[in-house]
């Protein structure tokens, strides 16, 4: 019988063999940076928000933030294309390595990056090794007046002071489509379900599926030529591709 | 420490005194188990732990996307768009996201209630049967004509209700406003259509069929006439894998969220808008070859050029492109039309698509399909028709008001002093479900249910080539104790008797809705029929509405456009300063986000600012002031003054600041209360031609006033090493 | 006046005093202690072992268990089906509770005996379908009145069956082993 022992010496492989299972494309010419990702994120995933002042500090839990820079200046000024950041769900995950409590573990079964709530000690080791800067930090058990407790998601933990969380491709919509088709005996079909900021995303900018699956939309759409991944040179492999557009 | 209790005795004791503590109260029962209730009587097709799903319709704007709410144990979850709505196909913007901070706000009105006085704080709480009374009385005890009725923007099917009741009594026909729709400039727009067309109606531009489009200060993708099908245009013109990639143009004075996304982004000076366009529409026709049409003869592109800040050879590849491609279409919207000659910029910009031919084309201006129940446009009230309004309570011809949907204290210029006005009438009935500043200001409070907890239709106004009557439901069972404000108008009809009762004979809502719809029930083209109302009335609630599956989209006949003439004067700005003054609508917050916790901590997409008001100032010109980011500056425009940090913003004209409207409230909550300033505070009251309030046409003085405010920014984490919030540098 | 406290406190009369205290605090802690391990009070002394008598299967009243992650507890109306037909539950004062409930239209408040924390998520389908049995968790029910826990649900041992059944097979191993399959 295979023991626990086993698996972690069987599991060690070069990270650029791993394909990668689930994986984003976001068309960063059509995305608007309307934030409807943003909030739908935050409804689905019970995130808390912290205020005035904790949001001063950077400390606020946005798990997909929309970044926008400028170019040129006044006349010539131009905003560049929105660029929606959320965890890159690393193949090689610079975040991983560094947590002395195993709580930034990476999945084996679905490849993302883990972050196990219940382990978590709060060093903060990992989002300050995070090159694309998408931790956040639970600084203060936040404040969530009755009754808004009522629009919880049951199906995600709700997080208290001293635990770093970050965005989990709403793994727990990956669950739910992984139990209904085991029930029904069938596979997850693509597009059957898909993560809460594609979901409400108005443009439709954000794909989400399958990356191993060659037949998937996201995987069509991730070797259509033009994408990028970004901070690709460190060797992280990030999951998300980008279209700069333009 | 003092000298018989040393440090270490204090340690000693301290930590006996924390051990017993955490032995006592952590680890007792309590802290283990949890209380659960069984369902009284669970519905066949549940169990628990499962989700259940229901399609409405959001009311965070007018625009009437369909929702898909998932609840589990009749708690409402999470909103996501209904696919199957032929608005906005399965999408949500941010503001639908957080409808649930709404539906579950901490501070929503939890009873009907008496005001001991106006403003006060002290309230009495009623029961309905009361209320119900209180309403009756107001109805009786008044001529019909001494009673209006101030609505919400959404043409819904409780405006039907008060316009049925209202006709049949004699009573004011219903006032509809909303913010959105004086900054969206709906008047000048459904006016400009009405002087070309020959027929009021709100135009549907189709962005997402276009080629090139020209938007003249429309701030389509953040809060203008209907955000998401706007956007879903956008990425349509955008995709380049059926065709080429559609180019954008952004005329505008300061770059809105909107203009940011251009591929070219001109800051001609505000109120040169009705010139360029001309001016653009000259030189495309000079390209094109043809006679000159008369409606671009009279204007000289170089004086445009000198006038409106944008060079003439600009001008001319402007022309080029418009000109050569086979796809163009001109959008007019937001501050360029709120300004004295807003309806000639409506109307000049709406001659460039005269010239590009795209009237009832894919690419093209279209009038928007009418609703399946509806004959006509109706438009909300301009900010003249409530300035009439007004000016009746304070000639003391209203004695009662009822106001529900909509904040007229805060969406209202304070320059049209609605304030004032309401001391002249007798009684103000609010129907809100937030404590907001008309509710404070109101003597009863008779609140409505949340939008998730109502019934209801709500016609979409425009977005949607289909006509839809988009249908709302109870997603979850009322939270509090709150009443449907149909449920309570029929029933405090009946108690008024005579002609109200006759008006209103209805047992309650549902009655009320299933008689408004029971006519499409057969009619030909339906998404869904019934063999009877009860059935129709389910597939109603169930598919979320009803729509037709035509195109309802109307051509308009371009008929003489290219013939008229259009005064192409500049507009006339009020008051005195330096600097023009544009207000804008937050495209997160809008006019009633503010008490939503999480839209406030979202990060405003141009300048990432959250939870405040902030000034957009140009980076020049606040270097040539000495203004730094997060310096208070005092403005003043002819109708009053405010203060409020600035942001220095690289993408405004160096003559021109800018401010977004949705924060600055004085009540509605404990998240939006005493949290930055109201532009509209500034605002005096002048109009344009069809009545909307020339919102953009004032010049302020700023000065700085020495003082700090921190703004707290997604894109700087300011704080953290040396400055916090709210501290001195 | 402190200092005079402890130098009271140093002679013998003390110590024996301090050792009472301290003796008096662990009785206490242990107390805490034993409480927490105690089964809560219910508001009926639900007795499982009759209803599993009478043949009525576990999914009879817990369907949520066969069909997804809460097993959930019967609605009143489901209670009443059978309890209205029965004589008892007018006399029974066991049975009075029940009721008033269903008469007034109150919620019984039950205190759920088996839970997990709330950063596990658990989900009963997999479990069944996997074709573990309602009592290789949860005990046999037909010996117990409340439902007591017949171990601690604890990480180990939850593992240590996820680990078994996988047996050889790598790729079940690698998902039953997985952090992300309960914790996210």
């Amino acid at each position: 019988m295979a023991t626990l022992a086993d698996l972690k010496i069987s599991e060690v492989k070069l990270s650029e063999e791993q394909t990668g299972k689930w994986g984003m494309v976001i068309d960063q010419d059509i995305c608007t940076g309307c934030q409807a990702c943003v909030a739908a994120c935050a409804m689905e995933n019970n995130l808390s928000f912290v205020g005035e002042v904790d949001s001063g500090y950077g400390r606020s839990m946005h798990w997909i933030r929309i970044e926008r820079f400028w170019e040129g200046a006044y006349p010539e000024v131009k905003m560049t294309p929105n660029q929606p950041m959320m965890c890159q769900q690393c193949g090689s995950a610079p975040c991983e390595p560094v947590c002395p409590a195993y709580a930034t573990m990476h999945s084996q079964a679905e490849q993302l990056n883990l972050q196990v709530y219940n382990r978590c000690v709060g060093t903060r080791y990992c989002a300050n090794n995070c090159p694309y800067q998408v931790r956040s930090f639970n600084w203060r058990d936040y404040e969530r007046p009755e009754p808004l407790s009522n629009q919880l998601n049951p199906d995600v933990t709700v997080r208290r002071r001293g635990v770093m969380e970050k965005c989990t491709f709403c793994i727990q919509r990956i669950h739910k489509a992984q139990d209904k088709a085991k029930s029904e005996g069938r596979e997850v079909v693509d597009g059957e379900f898909t993560t809460a900021c594609a979901q409400a995303c108005p443009a439709n900018a954000i794909t989400f599926g399958r990356v191993d699956d060659p037949e998937s939309l996201v995987s069509q759409l991730a070797h259509r030529g033009h994408g990028v991944k970004h901070l690709e040179e460190l060797g992280a492999l990030p999951s998300v591709t980008y279209f700069k557009g333009g | 420490m003092s000298e018989q209790f040393s440090r270490r005795d204090f340690l000693k004791l301290a930590g006996v005194g924390a051990a017993t503590t955490a032995i006592l109260t952590g680890c007792g029962p309590a802290s283990r188990y949890v209380k659960r209730e069984p369902y009284m009587q669970m519905p066949e097709y549940n169990y628990n732990g499962q989700s259940t799903y229901y399609a409405t319709t959001c009311r965070e704007c007018a625009a009437g996307c369909g929702l898909v709410v998932r609840t589990s144990q009749g708690r409402a979850i999470k909103t996501e768009g209904n696919a199957n709505h032929p608005l906005n196909l399965g999408k949500t913007c941010a503001r639908g996201q957080a409808t649930l901070q709404g539906l579950y706000n901490p501070d929503r009105v939890t009873n009907p209630m008496k005001r001991a006085s106006r403003g006060a704080d002290s309230t009495q709480a009623m029961d309905w049967e009361a209320a119900i009374q209180a309403v009756a009385d107001a109805l009786k005890n008044n001529k019909p004509e001494e009673i209006a009725f101030l609505m919400g923007m959404a043409p819904d099917h409780l405006f039907d209700l008060v316009t049925d009741l209202a006709k049949a009594t004699g009573m004011n026909a219903p006032v509809r406003f909303g913010a959105l729709g004086m900054f969206d400039a709906r008047a000048t727009l459904s006016k400009a259509a009405e002087n070309l067309f020959g027929q009021a109606s709100l135009p549907f531009f189709d962005v997402g069929g276009a080629q090139v489009v020209f938007s003249f200060g429309a701030n389509f993708l953040e809060t203008w006439l209907s955000p998401v099908s706007y956007t879903r245009g956008f990425a349509g013109l955008r995709e380049a894998q059926t065709k080429q990639r559609g180019k954008f143009v952004q005329f505008e004075s300061r770059m809105s969220m909107t203009g940011g996304k251009a591929d070219e982004w001109l800051p001609l000076r505000p109120g040169t808008e009705a010139l360029v366009a001309l001016a653009i529409g000259r030189l495309a026709a000079e390209i094109l070859g043809g006679s000159m049409p008369r409606v671009f003869a009279s204007v000289d592109p170089k004086d445009a050029a000198t006038k409106s800040g944008i060079k003439l050879e600009t001008l001319e590849h402007l022309a080029e492109m418009f000109a050569s491609s086979n796809g163009a279409l001109a959008i007019p919207g937001g501050a360029a039309l709120g300004q004295s000659n807003g309806l000639a910029v409506a109307e000049a910009v709406l001659a460039l698509n005269a010239l590009s031919g795209n009237f009832g084309k894919p690419g093209g201006v279209y009038l928007s399909a009418l609703a399946p129940n509806q004959t006509e446009y109706n438009r909300p009230a301009s900010a003249r028709e409530m300035q009439a309004l007004v000016q009746n309570m304070f000639d003391g011809k209203i004695k009662v008001l009822f106001v529900h949907g909509v904040n007229p204290l805060f969406e209202l210029p304070a320059s049209l002093e609605f304030g004032g006005a309401s001391k002249y009438v007798s009684q103000i009935i609010s129907f809100a479900s937030f404590p907001d500043e008309t509710a404070r200001e109101a003597d009863f409070i008779f609140p409505d249910h949340h939008g998730l907890e109502s019934w209801g239709y709500q016609r979409v106004a425009t977005g949607s080539a289909q006509p839809v009557l988009s249908g709302a439901q109870p997603v979850v069972s009322p939270y509090y104790n709150t009443r449907a404000t149909a449920d309570v108008l029929i029933a405090a009809a009946q108690l008024a008797g005579g002609s109200f009762a006759a008006a209103l004979p209805f047992k309650d809502e549902v009655e009320f809705l299933q008689s408004k719809i029971a006519s499409l029930m057969s009619e030909a083209d339906g998404s869904i029929s019934g063999p009877d109302i009860a059935t129709f009335m389910a597939y109603f609630q169930q598919h979320g509405g009803y729509w037709k599956l035509t195109d309802g989209r109307g051509a308009p006949s371009a008929e003489d456009m290219l013939n008229r003439t259009i005064a192409a004067e500049e507009a006339e700005f009020a008051g005195e300063g330096e600097f023009f003054f544009v207000p804008f609508v937050s495209p997160t917050l809008a006019e009633a986000g503010a008490n939503k916790p999480w839209l406030q901590e979202l990060a405003d997409p141009t300048t990432t600012v959250m939870w405040n008001t902030w000034v957009e100032m140009n980076s020049e010109t606040a270097h040539e002031l000495g203004i730094e980011n997060d310096d208070m500056v005092k403005i003043v425009s002819e109708a009053g003054e405010l203060e409020a940090p600035v942001y220095v913003y690289p993408a405004i004209r160096p003559d021109t600041i800018a401010m977004p409207f949705g924060q600055g409230h004085t009540a509605f909550g404990r998240y939006a209360e005493g949290r930055g300033v109201n532009p509209a505070d500034l605002l005096g009251s002048h109009f344009n031609e069809a009545g909307d309030l020339a919102f953009a046409g004032m010049k302020v003085k700023v000065t700085k006033t020495g003082e700090k405010k921190l703004l707290s920014r997604l894109e700087s984490v300011m704080g953290v090493y040396g400055i916090g919030l709210g501290e001195e540098k | 006046m402190i200092k005079r406290i402890f130098d009271w406190l140093k002679q013998p009369l003390g110590l024996i005093a301090v050792g009472i205290a301290v003796l008096a605090l662990f009785s206490l802690a242990a107390y805490g202690i034993y409480t927490t391990q105690q089964p809560p009070e219910q508001p009926i002394q639900f007795p499982h072992q009759t209803h599993v008598a009478f043949g009525i299967q576990c999914l009879y009243c817990h369907p949520g268990a066969a069909k997804g992650p809460a097993a959930g507890i019967p609605s009143q109306a489901k209670c009443w089906g059978c309890h209205n037909q029965i004589a008892k539950t007018q006399t029974s004062l066991l049975l009075a509770p029940l009721k008033d409930a269903v008469t007034s239209g109150t919620p019984i408040e039950w205190v759920p005996v088996a839970q997990v924390p709330d950063f596990v998520q658990f989900n009963h389908r997999a479990h069944i379908a996997a074709g573990k049995n309602c009592e290789d968790c949860h005990g046999d029910m037909s010996k117990v009145t409340i439902a007591q826990n017949p171990q601690v649900f604890n990480m180990g041992w939850c593992l240590n069956c996820h680990v078994e059944t996988a047996g050889q097979d790598h790729e079940k191993l690698v998902k039953l082993s997985d952090c992300g399959t309960c914790h996210y």
